[in-house]
């Protein structure tokens, strides 16, 4: 289903449940009645157009896949990522460290069990951590500087020219894959190698969530990877032609 | 992991009849990547660039069917070749073709066919079944976990550098896990090395 301004944000979330984290990345609460995106994303003072690439993309893979997000100002980008770099951080990582420290084993292995998979998950979280740091504190700043002094390349910013001679967007290491590895290790195993815990119920809620999160943080990479990465590289081989 | 997935290519115009495809491929756990062409304008550069085990081919295709079959039985001796037709009723045959497929038939059916297909690509090894690692795996697994470099791995080991990645590798097929903190669990779990020994998670 292509979503549209006129479309109901109700009929959004009853149709693809999976988009409940992204509406309120955006800050969007629930109660809207029968309110259109249109109406929603001016009560909200959201960019409507930025919305609906945002809730397309990820409702449909084959949705034109981030062309009309490419033309749009990167910052717009970057805000939605840094939200959800905070819903990493402080909302889903510690409720999922949370889930798995409540597992309970019984037997000799039980205090090994625990403590192997806690240090294995706080080290993920480490990990997404320092990932994150280093694009809020380089990768995202270097990609909106580009941007700025590119709108503004008649006359360059005289700092900026300095960076572009040394630096290049190209350098910075992607640690995308070996985070998605971690994940899927994960999975492997609590489902084939560990004993499985006493409580069952929990065992499935961290691996329902473990799922999730690796879709999510799927749609977060792409949009690093596919539209603010490239894009400000394009960008950053026009400014480093006027060097 | 790749490895014992098998890919396929669709060369399909219409998109209904590609998603339906794609729908089918996707139920079977050996499905690896799955490529799509509308035309045959690219089937060579992707066939030559990419790994593709199975080619699905709508026999309305426009150009001359004989003619690209030809050359791919020339260039690709591997590769399965699937036709994809109108009806079942259509008694056309098509030789030199390993399959045929038609819009009209029952999911069972199709489903069955490609199962037999996919066997014949990648069948069950003995190996591919137990998931078991061997002695010198394990040895492997517990230095990894004990935070050593493939280096010094093989010097540990008597084995060389290349021997470890190989090791590695099929490791990683084997238990499905990849990274130094998920062998590290694993090594722990398995009674491998003590969880105080372990270099990592520090
Ligand atoms: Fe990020
Ligand atoms: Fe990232």
């Amino acid at each position: 289903m292509v979503i549209t301004k006129d479309t109901k944000i109700a009929d959004v979330i009853l149709k693809n449940h999976n988009l409940i984290p992204i509406i309120s990345r955006f800050g969007i609460k629930f109660g809207f009645g029968d309110k259109s995106i249109k109406q929603i994303c001016d009560s909200y003072d959201i960019n409507a157009d930025f919305f609906l690439e945002i809730v397309n993309a990820f409702n449909d893979k084959d949705y034109l896949p981030y062309r009309k997000l490419r033309e749009m100002p990167l910052n717009l980008t970057v805000n939605y990522l840094l939200k959800s770099h905070y819903y990493y951080n402080k909302i889903k990582l510690p409720f999922i460290e949370n889930l798995i420290s409540q597992l309970e084993w019984k037997g000799e292995d039980a205090e090994k069990n625990k403590s192997v998979l806690k240090k294995f998950f706080s080290q993920y979280r480490k990990e997404v951590n320092e990932h994150i740091i280093n694009e809020e504190k380089e990768i995202y700043p270097y990609i909106l500087e580009t941007e700025k002094n590119f709108l503004n390349r008649n006359n360059l910013n005289p700092e900026f020219t300095e960076k572009l001679k040394t630096k290049s967007i190209t350098d910075y290491a992607d640690t995308h894959e070996e985070l998605n590895s971690a994940l899927l290790d994960l999975k492997n195993i609590i489902i084939k190698y560990l004993n499985p815990p006493e409580n069952r119920e929990i065992t499935e809620q961290v691996l329902t969530e473990i799922f999730r999160l690796e879709k999510d943080m799927a749609d977060h990479t792409e949009l690093e990877d596919k539209v603010i990465v490239p894009v400000a590289a394009e960008m950053e081989k026009e400014l480093k032609k006027q060097l | 992991m790749t490895t014992n997935k098998v890919s396929f290519l669709i060369l399909e115009k219409s998109y209904v009849i590609r998603s339906g495809l794609l729908k089918i491929l996707g139920d079977f756990p050996e499905t690896g990547k799955v490529y799509e062409l509308e035309d045959s304008r690219f089937l060579f550069k992707v066939l030559s660039r990419e790994q593709v085990d199975v080619l699905i081919v709508n026999a309305k295709l426009t150009v001359d069917l004989t003619d690209v079959l030809h050359k791919i039985r020339n260039k690709f001796d591997n590769l399965k070749l699937i036709i994809f037709v109108g009806t079942r009723r259509s008694e056309d045959n098509f030789p030199g073709f390993d399959l045929k497929i038609s819009v009209d038939e029952p999911k069972t059916d199709i489903i069955e066919k490609l199962q037999k297909l996919i066997q014949k690509i990648k069948p069950p090894e003995k190996e591919n079944l137990s998931e078991e690692l061997s002695e010198r795996e394990k040895d492997v697994v517990r230095q990894i976990a004990l935070g050593k470099t493939n280096k010094e791995i093989g010097e540990v080991l008597f084995i060389s550098t290349h021997t470890v990645i190989t090791h590695r590798k099929n490791i990683t097929r084997k238990l499905g896990i990849k990274t130094v903190s998920g062998l590290t669990v694993y090594a722990i779990l398995n009674n491998l090395i003590k969880i105080d020994d372990a270099a990592q998670p520090a």
